[in-house]
């Protein structure tokens, strides 16, 4: 546990110094409140963060790569990894401070737009449980995404490639559960699979969590998802330590 | 050799590589049927904990005391076609259908059961649904080349004890709350054995020259009210006492009352009936071309009766001033749904979407307002040209006025959520009996309260012929009318003390017949009959005179001329008019009277729509009011919590009350720059947050970098 925490505290230090992700904040920030905030700040409107939270996803999907391809990427480029390799750490360890500090870092950026909560809660009766609950859905969506791009970065060398991979799974996930996507592929593809599709997506139980409901499947749901992708990471980079 | 080597290298360190990423696929796919398994059996032991205050998605105390009540066996067929080959939008609607039921079912300790067909299945099936009034979906779909239509269903029947039943023909509720609002109150309605009785008067509205007047039934004609309850009709031209079985009698807009059927309502309270008096000031009503029209004041008192029914309503602790009222401040006349601007009065107007109705401000049409008005005393206190507060008038005004709603009783609670009553339509002044002070002056025995407010921008007047905003000439001429109309009221506004009108009072207790000390006021039938004896005891009496010698020039004289009916021919022809019961002066059991000041909103042509297409108004919730309010009487408690069971308001207002009267140009551009502004700070301040922190960062770390290699140096 104390190798992670060092790993967590050294990556979450490297996201506070570096231009860009204030850059990425930033443009993250501005994206999402000025289309929340045209929406919402309305005469009339009802207070409530619907809008913000349905845009929320299709922003992390445009985002998270950027943020993500870089992890494991860029240690391959720079050569670091050897470094980080020879640590007495394990691989898991590695991962999940990474890990841990990735969702931190966007925990900060969420935390950042409270003032829209805020304001509505001054203009209208904002019933504030689920909006707590849809800030955790949203964490633990990103965490899912995050898990995700962090897999596709350890996979390459190039960050490129690995905002690719990313960019491309994290699109499919999100239209996954997408009711839209999901209405269109019925027609070719039989009930259950259409079932079994919508099934794997994060945004199907995150729009579970944000509507003001938590349920004990869908925490089970994100812990199961971003178990497994962690668990392939850390097995990718076991693979690469043994191999040299 | 060196190369042989080399060769032997590479191949066992590939094959190492391979055999090192089987080991890794391995792994991963091992895992992903482990989670695969732990999602599965989480998704079958769920728990679910609903975050919102509403608890939107939780079942109500209704559902699970009706379920609780159920003494034989409910069963519930549900007539749903795969979902798998539902559409996604009614997929959602059957996971929400699935999981209510499966809870019912749980709640139910074995006395619910569902039964699930597939109509598509099997054409035995189908045909006995559609027999028992299920319908199917149809939907279309198609190819580039083909068209097909798709036939879907689910629909739901309901049998309660092998007999009673209900079907919704086709259910898509979209969420859990929805899906309780429409099975639970289906379900009450099929485990009900006895429906509640009630009696009613009503003297419908008639427009000149349009034929039968319009009355109060849409309302209790509706499924879900005449299934629970059953009404009678007890106007009678003779005016009979009300039987003793009978709780509750409506009357609707009473009109020419006589003494007789005043002494039949005393009688009915002063021996414990509840009597729900619907009433209005003025019969107004809108025309072709929302031209509107009206008579006078309502003639509530017959010509000949000595009484008057607002004396007699003052007998009992009730104050009705024949006044028509309006509410002067905005937020008490904006329709509930800006998209649904007929709630009160809208015109037709030609607008960028074309052609739409633009609400129209109508202080006489509004609804009580849930705000607690001591609270806003100092902005009624302001004068509007110096804006300065009048501290003495604040205070006084602070002791005067109070709350919209003050009523704690449950039919209010879905209305305090989304903080308006019902709306009212031309109401009238009905409130307590008080002292000069305005302290309640209530008869003894009698506890009274009134449940709503208007605003205290109220406008009390005598009413006049007609109340037309709009004239009857061509458009411009009835926005010129409309114009003149809304300043004339403003003027008055401005110059009439600030007060507040109660809309809806309530009093229980053991009256005292405000009939007592005088004689019983007779039935028609009575009066005929004693008449009738009289004419025979006269005629009698001139017979037997007759029969006295000398007297034979009565003989030759006419019958004596009698006035008023025919007198009965012969004794078997009589009518048999039965025994009257005495009079009750002082009640022994509590009778309860509740009156509201307007009776349109519950009438027919507003209830159903009647004025839409002009432009309203269209009473949108009079009904659930009205529902409410059957059940409140009838203390039905079962479906309250389902009545609460609303979503509270969430709209927002991001300017306070504007000032009655106020430019609306200028209103509108306050709110534009407003809403502007926090849509800047909104996006702009955590943007400026994050760059500030950053700076900070950058110039801690900078200070640092130039510390050590000013100490390397």
């Amino acid at each position: 546990m104390p190798e992670t925490l060092v790993i967590f505290r050294r990556e979450l230090k490297s996201y506070f110094l570096s231009p860009i992700a204030y850059v990425f904040g930033a443009l993250l920030l501005v994206l999402l409140l000025f289309f929340s905030t045209q929406t919402m700040l309305q005469q009339g409107a009802s207070a409530d963060m619907q809008t913000f939270f349905g845009l929320l996803p299709l922003i992390f999907v445009i985002f998270l790569p950027g943020l993500t391809m870089r992890l494991w990427a860029e240690e391959s480029k720079l050569g670091t990894i050897q470094l980080l390799m020879t640590f007495p750490v394990r691989a898991s360890h590695l991962v999940l401070g990474k890990f841990g500090a990735a969702v931190l870092f966007l925990g900060f950026v969420l935390v950042l737009t409270l003032g829209l909560p805020l304001t509505l809660g001054a203009y209208g009766k904002l019933d504030w449980s689920p909006v707590i609950g849809a800030y955790v859905a949203s964490l633990l969506f990103a965490s899912s995404f995050v898990a995700v791009g962090m897999f596709w970065s350890s996979t390459t060398q190039d960050q490129i490639v690995a905002m690719l991979l990313s960019l491309v799974s994290l699109i499919a996930l999100y239209f996954l559960g997408n009711p839209m996507f999901v209405d269109a592929i019925t027609g070719w593809m039989p009930g259950w699979m259409v079932d079994a599709v919508a099934a794997v997506s994060p945004y199907k139980y995150f729009q579970s969590i944000a509507r003001g409901v938590v349920d004990s499947r869908d925490m089970i749901y994100f812990a199961c998802f971003c178990g497994f992708f962690l668990y392939a990471n850390a097995m990718m980079l076991r693979n690469r330590r043994q191999n040299g | 050799m060196g190369d042989g080597m080399i060769n032997r290298t590479s191949t066992t360190f590939r094959s190492g590589q391979h055999g090192g990423v089987l080991a890794v696929v391995a792994h991963v796919l091992l895992l992903l049927l482990v989670l695969g398994q732990i999602v599965y059996l989480a998704s079958r032991n769920r728990v679910r904990w609903d975050l919102t205050s509403d608890r939107i998605y939780t079942l109500t105390d209704s559902t699970k005391s009706i379920l609780a009540g159920l003494d034989k066996q409910l069963l519930i067929e549900a007539y749903f076609s795969p979902k798998d080959k539902l559409p996604v939008a009614y997929r959602e609607t059957r996971v929400v259908l699935d999981n209510f039921l499966d809870e019912l079912v749980q709640l139910g300790r074995g006395k619910v059961v569902v039964q699930r067909f597939d109509p598509n299945s099997d054409k035995a099936i189908s045909e006995r649904c559609t027999r028992r009034g299920v319908k199917p979906i149809d939907l279309r779909g198609g190819s580039a080349t083909s068209v097909s239509v798709d036939r879907h269903w689910q629909g739901l029947r309901f049998v309660y004890g092998g007999s009673k039943q209900k079907v919704l023909a086709q259910a898509g509720p979209q969420s859990p709350s929805l899906a309780e609002a429409l099975l639970t109150p289906a379900i009450k309605e099929v485990v009900t054995t006895d429906k509640a009785r009630f009696g009613y008067m009503e003297w419908p509205s008639v427009k000149p020259n349009q034929g039968p007047g319009v009355g109060w039934n849409t309302l209790r004609t509706l499924d879900a009210i005449a299934k629970r309850y059953e009404f009678e009709n007890f106007k009678n031209e003779d005016a009979p006492l009300l039987p003793d079985d009978l709780g509750t009698l409506f009357l609707f807009r009473p009109e020419n009352l006589t003494d007789r059927e005043k002494y039949v309502l005393d009688q009915f309270v002063v021996n414990g009936g509840t009597l729900m008096v619907f009433l209005d000031a003025a019969d107004y009503w809108i025309g072709e071309r929302q031209q509107f029209g009206g008579k006078n004041q309502m003639v509530v008192d017959a010509a000949d009766s000595k009484k008057t029914f607002a004396d007699q309503l003052r007998h009992y602790g009730i104050e009705w001033k024949q006044k028509v009222l309006a509410d002067m401040i905005p937020d008490a006349h904006r329709p509930r749904n800006p998209a649904q601007p007929q709630e009160y009065l809208a015109q037709v107007e030609n607008t960028v979407f074309g052609r739409r109705p633009v609400a129209k401000t109508y202080p006489y049409f509004f609804h009580a307002v849930n705000v607690d008005w001591s609270q806003v005393a100092d902005q009624l206190a302001r004068d509007p040209q110096t804006k300065q507060v009048d501290q003495d008038l604040a205070a006084a005004y602070r002791k005067q006025f109070g709350a919209g709603m003050p009523s704690d009783e449950f039919i209010f609670a879905p209305f305090k959520k989304i903080n308006r009553g019902p709306g009212f339509y031309w109401p009238t002044w009905v409130g307590l009996r008080s002292k000069a002070g305005g302290e309640p002056d209530l008869p003894e025995g009698v506890e009274g309260r009134v449940h709503l407010w208007s605003s205290p921008a109220v406008l009390v007047a005598d009413p006049p012929q007609n109340l037309n905003p709009f004239g009857y000439g061509d458009a411009r001429a009835q926005n010129e009318a409309y114009l003149k109309f809304i300043t004339k009221l403003n003027e008055r506004f401005y110059a009439e003390p600030r007060q507040q009108a109660p809309l809806m009072a309530e009093v229980r207790g053991t009256f005292r017949s405000f009939f007592a000390g005088d004689d019983r006021p007779k039935r028609p039938s009575e009066i005929q009959e004693e008449e009738a004896a009289a004419a025979k005891a006269a005629k009698a009496a001139d017979a037997d005179e007759g029969d006295k010698p000398g007297e034979g020039e009565a003989e030759a004289s006419p019958p004596a001329e009698v006035v008023g009916p025919e007198p009965p021919e012969a004794a078997a022809d009589e009518p048999v008019v039965v025994a009257e019961a005495d009079m009750v002066e002082a009640g022994s059991k509590a009778g309860r009277i509740v009156v509201i000041g307007d009776s349109d909103f519950v009438r027919d042509d507003f209830v159903g729509g009647q004025y839409a297409q002009q432009g309203g108004p269209v009473s949108v919730l009079g009904g659930a009011f009205f529902n409410s309010l059957l059940d409140w009487l009838a203390e039905d408690s079962d479906l309250v919590a389902l009545q609460s069971h609303v979503a509270t308001d969430r709209t927002m207002q991001f300017l306070g009350d504007a000032t009655p009267g106020a430019d609306p140009r200028a209103i509108e551009q306050a709110l534009t720059a407003k809403l502007r502004w926090l849509r800047w700070l909104n996006v702009i301040l955590p943007v400026a947050l994050l760059s500030v922190f950053g700076l900070v960062v950058f110039s801690v770390r900078r200070a640092q970098k130039r510390a050590f290699l000013e100490s390397v140096a």
